[in-house]
């Protein structure tokens, strides 16, 4: 039990997709403007992670290795197409939603890189478990630089004005800088320094 | 007999499985979801005109129906503004006096499109609408929202008789996809001058 827990929680924390392996950086700077769409590019990401997962686990023993690339995206293509063909035939405003980020879920490195470390080499149910738990761990750090970029760059949070208006008449000024993709890479590297700095074992020793 | 899953033929076999049992899928899939989408793609199309028009309270289950009740007319314009059964502009005609037409045109990512509604004087905006297929949320995808579509409403597109550029605030961060929405309007409007010459003459 405890072993399925450790798969769930340590990809929030200390095997972080996106802070310690570094992965699913050219999304979290594409869609952290705001903190709606870093939701929904969470949750998506989550979905299909854990599904494919899944998928390719229970394929594992018959994928021949020389071409195990090309089949790991061919199965996430397939299953991300079927869902958004699902989503627009039944729920057409999420599939509004999500349909600027189909292709950016096909080619998120975070799945790519779980199925090729976890899935080939462990139990379906396993990397169910795994895929869940590194989707979870991209999207609170997605949810975390979104809601610093939102607050700072235009004083909203999901779309709502939460920095009061006599701010502005004081001569307070939203950070034009916060909006724009590289604000979204300084914030994860200031993540990356406090996760480091308290956690000392995590840094590398670089003296010999 | 133990199959090698490293041989060539191995390797042959299972990627021309997988890509026909995929195919398989895939246009299977898509087959049957595509009535589906269709009647959600037309119904999206009447929102954006009704909401466009500034018909109020419009969703996805009372567009059929308003529609039926607002539109009063729609028609083809050739280039002279003209109504043409072989023209290439179409209007939307809502409640008798707004026409409402469409817009086409370019963001940063891909295409970009919209809905005009112009008063019966033929000189006046009374609402937008925009949508768009890849733009970046957060971005380029605010112009789906009711803050950057409100502010077309009143906006005159013609001084002493002539047509003018649209003025508008872009959007931060955005400048390709403001860029586009300006140059959509603008063309639009000039393809279907003659007819809002008509209207007001």
């Amino acid at each position: 039990m405890s072993q399925f827990k450790k798969l769930i929680i340590e990809p929030l924390r200390k095997t972080n997709p996106v802070t310690v392996l570094v992965l699913g950086i050219c999304s979290c700077l594409a869609v952290t403007a705001q903190l709606k769409p870093a939701l929904v590019m969470g949750a998506s990401v989550t979905v299909v992670t854990a599904l494919s997962n899944f998928i390719i686990s229970l394929l594992r023993k018959g994928i021949p290795s020389r071409i195990r690339i090309i089949v790991q995206l061919v199965v996430v293509a397939t299953l991300v197409i079927l869902i958004d063909q699902f989503l627009k035939a039944f729920a057409y405003d999420v599939s509004k939603q999500l349909s600027v980020y189909v292709g950016l879920i096909i080619t998120n490195c975070i799945i790519m890189g779980r199925l090729e470390a976890f899935a080939l080499s462990h139990g379906p149910w396993e990397s169910f478990l795994d895929g869940l738990g590194n989707g979870l761990g991209y999207s609170l750090i997605l949810i975390i630089v979104a809601f610093f970029r939102e607050l700072f760059g235009s004083g909203t949070l999901l779309g709502f004005q939460v920095i009061p208006q006599s701010f502005y008449e004081a001569g307070y000024m939203n950070n034009g800088l916060m909006i724009l993709p590289p604000m979204a890479l300084i914030i994860v590297g200031v993540i990356i320094w406090i996760q480091r700095t308290r956690n000392p074992e995590m840094q590398e020793n670089n003296q010999k | 007999m133990k199959r090698d899953i490293n041989s060539n033929g191995y390797i042959f076999l299972y990627a021309t499985v997988l890509v026909v049992v995929v195919a398989a899928l895939l246009t299977a899939a898509v087959l049957y979801f595509h009535p589906f989408q269709e009647r959600n793609e037309k119904n999206e199309k009447r929102i954006n005109i009704l909401r466009a028009a500034g018909i109020p309270d419009v969703n996805k289950d009372n567009a059929a129906k308003l529609f039926e009740q607002h539109c009063t007319a729609s028609f083809l314009l050739d280039e002279n503004g003209n109504s043409n059964e072989d023209g290439t502009l179409p209007l939307f005609v809502i409640d008798r006096k707004i026409s409402v037409i469409p817009m086409k045109g370019n963001g940063l990512w891909g295409p970009i499109s919209g809905y005009l509604a112009i008063a019966a004087d033929g000189s006046t905006i009374v609402g937008a609408n925009f949508d768009h297929k890849s733009e970046t949320p957060g971005l380029g995808g605010e112009i789906t929202t009711e803050k950057f579509q409100s502010q077309f409403n009143g906006k005159p597109i013609k001084e002493n008789g002539q047509l003018v550029p649209i003025e508008f605030d872009a959007i931060t961060g955005a400048t390709k996809t403001s860029n586009g929405v300006k140059e959509m309007i603008d063309r639009t409007l000039k393809m279907y001058a003659p007819f809002f010459e008509k209207l007001n003459p």
